[in-house]
């Protein structure tokens, strides 16, 4: 087999350029602040792989991962069949496909931190609108400051208001693309519903729904802003979340050394899960 | 008397002998692999880490001549995992298996790390013979 025309990696080198200077440097400089130990002012002592067997070994690192997987699973999970169900379920044509796209797309122009404080004010329990309605109205007892399942149930929501719209204008995109001729042909041989998803709507969404996951999944395993802001990785330490620990260790206690063998090893995982992903949903492609 | 006066002169004798005469020199600077590299400097170099990523990207390069001349030109195969891969796709590979091999290593085992060094060529051989 032969791929055509490798020379077009040319065109991609302006770009490789400028990935050097914003990603490929700052990495170089994490690899080695990950193998010594500095107290400042530019010195730096050799400590060999000890911050990376440390990390490995620190009770806090495993259980800011678990907390991490346990975030992202959960995100993926409802965003994607619920964009799914949303897109299926918008008008193709007329007046109201305009007014569903943006209104789709209003969350994802708020800026991160925006919508960490909006949460906040929307949830705290006195008086935030939700807050006040669940505890005082509805009289569930809920309080994202003090309880950990509220302050996960509050993050996941948040999530989900964010970045379900990114889902569903993919699939949408996915699912204008379909020809009619398709839906014609599955009417004639009298396909359900069910069948006319599986083997038609949901093949034409692979590509997308591919793109949809790998964004979410990368941007809910590096999120940092919106739980920060909103619950500061409260109560305790039930929504400090990987990179939230990551911030702590690098400038709430300056110990750049473990801080950048645990973003090393953030890294790598990411890198794994993102590749790993991407082969296999593009695997039968290739045959 | 004699017997006193020679073992008098054999004080400084033993003295120089222990390297009195090196006492004010500064001791010579040796290179070293985990020293700084260039202390000024701010991305904190070591030698080790430079020779690293001189291995990584020279990897690269080489592949990159490979793939873009006529010797291979993007020739892709299908291995033992079903996958199909350039020169460039195996060396990601190993490379990315070769991070995890000493990670692993390193959470479960500890150091020295001359186990997973092997692991890791051999992996490399591996993914590069049959993936």
């Amino acid at each position: 087999m032969k791929t055509e025309y490798q020379k077009a990696w040319f065109f991609v080198l302006p770009v490789l350029f400028l990935v050097a200077f914003n990603a490929l440097v700052p990495i170089m400089t994490v690899v080695n602040y990950s193998v010594q130990e500095t107290f400042g002012n530019n010195v730096f002592f050799w400590q060999g792989l000890d911050w990376f067997e440390q990390i490995l070994r620190s009770d806090r690192f495993q259980a800011a991962l678990g907390r991490q997987f346990l975030f992202t699973f959960l995100i993926l999970i409802i965003e994607v069949p619920l964009g799914i169900i949303i897109a299926l379920s918008m008008p193709r044509k007329g007046f109201w496909v305009p007014v569903c796209l943006v209104t789709m797309a209003l969350p994802m122009l708020i800026p991160w931190n925006v919508v960490g404080s909006m949460w906040n004010i929307f949830t705290l329990p006195k008086i935030g609108l939700l807050g006040y309605f669940l505890n005082d109205v509805l009289g569930i007892n809920y309080d994202m400051t003090q309880q950990p399942i509220s302050a996960w149930v509050t993050i996941i929501v948040m999530d989900v208001w964010h970045w379900t719209s990114l889902v569903v204008l993919l699939s949408y995109a996915g699912l204008v693309s379909i020809p009619d001729a398709y839906y014609q042909a599955a009417k004639i041989d009298g396909a359900s519903p069910w069948k006319v998803f599986r083997y038609i709507q949901l093949p034409k969404m692979k590509t997308v729904l591919t793109i949809a996951i790998l964004l979410r999944f990368m941007d809910s395993f590096n999120i940092y802003t919106e739980p920060f802001v909103l619950t500061g990785g409260g109560p305790g330490n039930s929504t400090t979340l990987l990179s939230i620990d990551l911030v702590k260790i690098a400038l709430g206690q300056f110990d750049l050394g473990p801080a950048a063998a645990m973003s090393l090893i953030y890294f790598a995982i990411t890198l794994l899960v993102s590749w790993l992903f991407y082969t296999l949903m593009t695997k039968d492609d290739a045959q | 008397m004699n017997r006193l006066l020679c073992l008098v002169a054999l004080i400084p004798g033993a003295a120089f002998a222990q390297g009195w005469g090196n006492v004010a020199n500064q001791e010579e600077a040796r290179f070293s692999w985990t020293a700084p590299l260039w202390p000024s400097f701010w991305m904190a170099w070591t030698p080790v880490t430079f020779a690293l990523f001189c291995g990584i990207f020279g990897a690269m390069a080489v592949i990159a001549t490979l793939e873009i001349t006529r010797y291979r030109d993007g020739v892709e195969r299908r291995g033992v995992f079903g996958l199909t891969t350039t020169l460039g796709d195996r060396l990601f590979i190993t490379l990315l298996g070769t991070a995890y091999i000493f990670l692993a290593w390193l959470g479960i085992m500890g150091q020295p790390l001359w186990w997973p060094l092997g692991i890791a060529i051999a992996w490399g051989l591996f993914v590069f013979w049959k993936v």
